[in-house]
């Protein structure tokens, strides 16, 4: 039994030295939850020069990047004169690391800066952005959980049957067809074949929570497609292999029902594998929602950043992904946490 | 459970601090909803516009980009403008005079008043043009403006503008949406106007959510009788041209502008309006005349003669282009008919007979340089290299990102770069400003005086005849010199739902939603 000692599975459900266990149980727990809180403060911590990494790379590559920001701010019809007073006025006449280090010193106290090209106040504005790429975020991921579990743990518990081999199809297509594809085809259908298009201009939740589900229900489907492609094959192969592992044998040998097998043993045992995959894709949708956000007309973080790019609003473009940065650091420290709640021998020092 | 606990809470905080941003900024959003409903009553007349770019920044002195200007233009008022055969009209100036060939005096409205309250006096347009010239504004029109000695307020309404010597387009500069009269204090306080705008147009700003909308509602104190009859006008920004299609078709919103292919799409469907106008805008391949090879003029007019512009129009355009010298079409009587120009031929023979001429019987290599955001801008580029090929000349493309393209357009760095350029609403615009050999926009290095001599001619002669023969001219010795060869004028399209009424786009103003009505 490789990696799973009798008596650490599952909070002590099912197994022989029920005694021992529980009094190492304890002594354990209370022990972890002081590493737990060293630990988490320990990796808050590591987010620092991981930060201050990202924000060197993204200050330099941009600066590198061709295409001078007051020339495309003013177009073809800029003189000299309107050029060097709009570089003086963003201090980009100053050397390299000197502009960086006005940045960042900034940063440091929560000064984003403004936009080089609107003027606007840029955290204010990241902020407000984030949580409409959050919710949809959350939305392409609740849609692809819906289906991809459920299809998995089907697809794995019978496997190599017709439905196994639809549920793989299906999956395959998720991961394969790209998103900005699908939302363009989509689109046009939906527009052709039914006469619909989904709401223009973005209300917030809070505002008008149905037009604003009516807003997103697309742009988080085409997301949640290929999320759920990968949760699916995830959650498929990980069912299989927790099938086989003999821990599952002797739990049906106690003549523990199916249902309560698969669900209550082997689906909790095999999230590890998927909340990892849930994990990345969620911290890879936060940074990739660029394109779906642009076909949606929808005013998130990844249109920011795109409009940024486009315009060289370095400083609206280092703001957003300094922060995006961060938020995906978050997550997978969310995600390190859920792993030891669910499995109990992960520990964490 | 205890275990259990503790856990809990620990993930239930850091996923409230992922939960906090999402929450505060819900709370925004409910406040503007909210307003939008108290604007809205029973029988609101608003315009919903589909708007391909976001807006970048709403200051009319300092921001060029066309998403902009199309917003802030119903918001601020200039001195005159064109109405819709191109004649000037007042627009703040009630009338104006030439009291000797470098003075202008302007007569203001009376009982004009900003946004905010603030009536116009000659101080404001004073201001404003103070403003443009300003180095440190960095105004993109200053160079419009260049021939302004000096502004005065010679009365409450009353400016006088002291030239340094007769400018014959100064007046149709006047008419830009740019040149915009702005409020002084408004300045002050904001800084620059591109979050702000208190002007005297027809509009009011009232809200505007980056890369989501801007909404603008009527300005019950504008100046103009009965107008405008729309209580609000929103642009929402729409980049992708699939969503703009699929919103008209629904009637999601009320007016967009498509290319020429997707206007075809919907041409026909029932409730939907496909206008077309020519616009003021005309391709072109720009030559780098430092270049050893394109510096010989017989070189450009061979390329010039295996050119066919007739098939750009039709396979890059679908048709929907015309042939154009360097003032396109749309110009009127300004633009020379360049069909009858010995250049335009395509005559292949006397191509490579000037190469032969030039010292390049068998033809060269040379590099096209195009911006790959533009798909216009490729298949022109890819429609040259197959024609040239047939004289010899092997053209290898480029295509560079927008950012970079603009580099490489102020710095010549390319052999050969597909561009578009507007003609402005004065000759002088495409004449002078582009190829003058102090021009401002002139990066090709394109200088000869006789050529200067007649365009600065051209700009100091008041007499309109005399002007248009100076132009024709001035065309034909750019063609014969062909720093640029000038390929064909697109149409533009403006698609609108058949509930919209009295609107019609010119290629001068494609959005005068004055006297439109929504049924």
């Amino acid at each position: 039994m490789p990696g799973n000692p009798i008596g650490v599975t599952q909070r002590g459900r099912a197994f022989l030295i029920l005694d021992i266990k529980k009094s190492l149980d304890l002594h354990r727990i209370f022990l972890k939850g002081e590493n737990m809180y060293a630990y988490i403060i320990r990796r808050l911590l590591m987010v620092i020069p991981v930060l201050l990494g990202v924000s060197i790379v993204i200050f330099f590559t941009l600066r590198v990047i061709p295409g001078d920001v007051a020339q495309t701010i003013l177009g073809t019809s800029a003189t000299e004169e309107s050029l060097a007073a709009l570089r003086g006025r963003f201090g980009l006449d100053l050397p390299v690391y000197e502009q960086y280090f006005m940045w960042i010193s900034g940063i440091v106290i929560g000064d984003f800066g403004v936009s080089m090209r609107t003027g606007a106040e840029i955290l204010p504005e990241i902020i407000s952005r984030f949580a409409i790429t959050f919710e949809l975020t959350m939305l392409a991921a609740i849609i692809s959980w819906i289906v991809a579990i459920p299809l998995g743990i089907i697809a794995g518990i019978r496997r190599n049957t017709k439905t196994d081999f639809s549920v793989r199809i299906i999956s395959l297509f998720g991961v394969s067809i790209p998103n900005f594809a699908l939302a363009t085809i989509l689109i046009l259908i939906l527009s052709l074949a039914f006469n619909y298009s989904p709401p223009v201009g973005y209300v917030g939740f809070f505002a008008d929570p149905v037009t604003n589900l009516k807003i997103l229900f697309l742009p988080a489907f085409v997301l949640g497609t290929a999320m759920a492609g990968a949760v699916m094959r995830m959650t498929r192969s990980s069912i299989l292999e927790i099938l086989r592992q003999d821990f599952i044998r002797t739990v049906r040998a106690k003549g523990v029902k199916e249902r309560i097998v698969i669900f209550n043993h082997a689906f909790k045992n095999a999230l590890i594998p998927i909340l990892t995959i849930i994990g990345m894709q969620v911290g890879v949708l936060l940074g990739g929602t660029v394109i779906i956000e642009q076909i949606f007309s929808l005013p998130g973080l990844g249109q920011m950043v795109l409009t940024g790019i486009n315009q060289r609003d370095f400083t609206v473009v280092q703001g957003a992904i300094l922060f995006i940065a961060f938020v995906f650091m978050l997550i997978n420290l969310l995600v390190d946490l859920l792993y030891s709640y669910l499995d109990p021998r992960i520990k964490y020092k | 459970m205890y275990k259990h606990r503790k856990f809990l809470l620990i993930l239930f905080v850091i996923a409230f601090m992922l939960f906090l941003a999402a929450c505060s900024s819900g709370g925004n959003d409910s406040e503007s909803a909210g307003n939008d409903e108290s604007a809205g009553g029973a029988a609101e007349q608003v315009l919903k516009i589909a708007n391909d770019q976001e807006p970048a920044g709403l200051d009319p002195h300092i921001t060029p980009a066309m998403s902009s200007v199309r917003v802030y233009s119903k918001i601020y008022s200039t001195l005159v403008e064109f109405d819709e055969n191109m004649e000037l009209t007042p627009d703040l100036a009630e009338e104006w005079d030439w009291s000797d060939d470098t003075t202008l005096v302007f007569q203001l409205r009376e009982g004009v008043i900003f946004h905010n309250g603030d009536e116009v006096t000659a101080d404001d347009v004073v201001y404003s043009f103070e403003r443009i010239l300003d180095e440190n504004t960095g105004s993109h029109i200053a160079s419009y403006f260049s021939s302004i000695d000096s502004i005065e307020a010679t009365d409450t309404f009353e400016v006088t503008f002291h030239l340094t010597g007769p400018d014959a387009t100064i007046l149709t500069n006047f008419t830009n949406a740019s040149a915009a009269i702005v409020n002084e204090s408004v300045v002050e306080e904001n800084g620059d106007l591109q979050q702000v705008a208190v002007g005297t147009g027809p509009f009011k700003l009232e809200e505007w959510v980056p890369d989501n909308r801007v909404t603008l509602s009527k300005n019950e104190d504008y100046y103009m009788e009965g107008q405008p009859v729309l209580d609000a006008v929103e642009y929402y920004t729409m980049v992708d041209e699939a969503a703009r299609l699929s919103a008209i078709r629904t009637g999601e919103v009320d007016m967009t502008t498509l290319t020429g292919q997707s206007a075809q799409l919907v041409d026909g469907s029932e409730g939907i309006n496909v206008m077309e106008y020519q616009s003021l805008e005309y391709s072109y391949a720009g030559f780098d005349m430092n270049h050893e090879i394109l510096s010989d003029e017989k070189v450009r007019q061979a390329l010039s003669l295996a050119t066919n512009r007739e098939s750009i129009a039709t396979i890059v355009w679908d048709g929907q282009a015309t042939v154009t010298g360097p003032i396109a079409p749309s110009m009127g009587d300004w633009s020379i008919d360049v069909t009858e120009h010995e250049l335009y031929s395509n005559d292949l023979d006397k191509a490579r007979e000037l190469l032969d001429d030039a010292g390049y019987p068998d033809g060269f290599a040379i590099e096209i340089t195009t911006a790959s955001t533009y798909d216009d801008m490729i298949d022109t580029a890819q429609l040259l290299q197959q024609q040239w090929a047939e004289i010899g000349v092997d053209v290898t493309i480029k295509q560079v990102e927008w950012g970079e393209y603009l580099d490489i357009w102020t710095n010549t760095s390319a052999d050969i770069l597909i561009g578009r350029n507007g003609s402005g609403s004065d000759p002088d615009r495409a004449m002078n400003y582009f190829f003058n050999s102090n021009g401002s926009a002139n990066v090709w290095g394109f200088a000869d005086e006789e050529y200067d001599e007649i365009v600065q001619n051209g700009k100091t002669t008041i007499d309109e005849a005399e002007r248009h023969d100076i132009y024709t001219e001035a065309q034909n010795y750019l063609l014969d010199k062909s720093p640029n060869l000038f390929l064909v004028s697109p149409m533009n399209y403006v698609v609108a739902r058949d509930t919209v009424e009295n609107y019609e786009p010119y290629p001068h103003n494609s959005e005068d939603i004055m006297e439109t009505t929504i049924n």
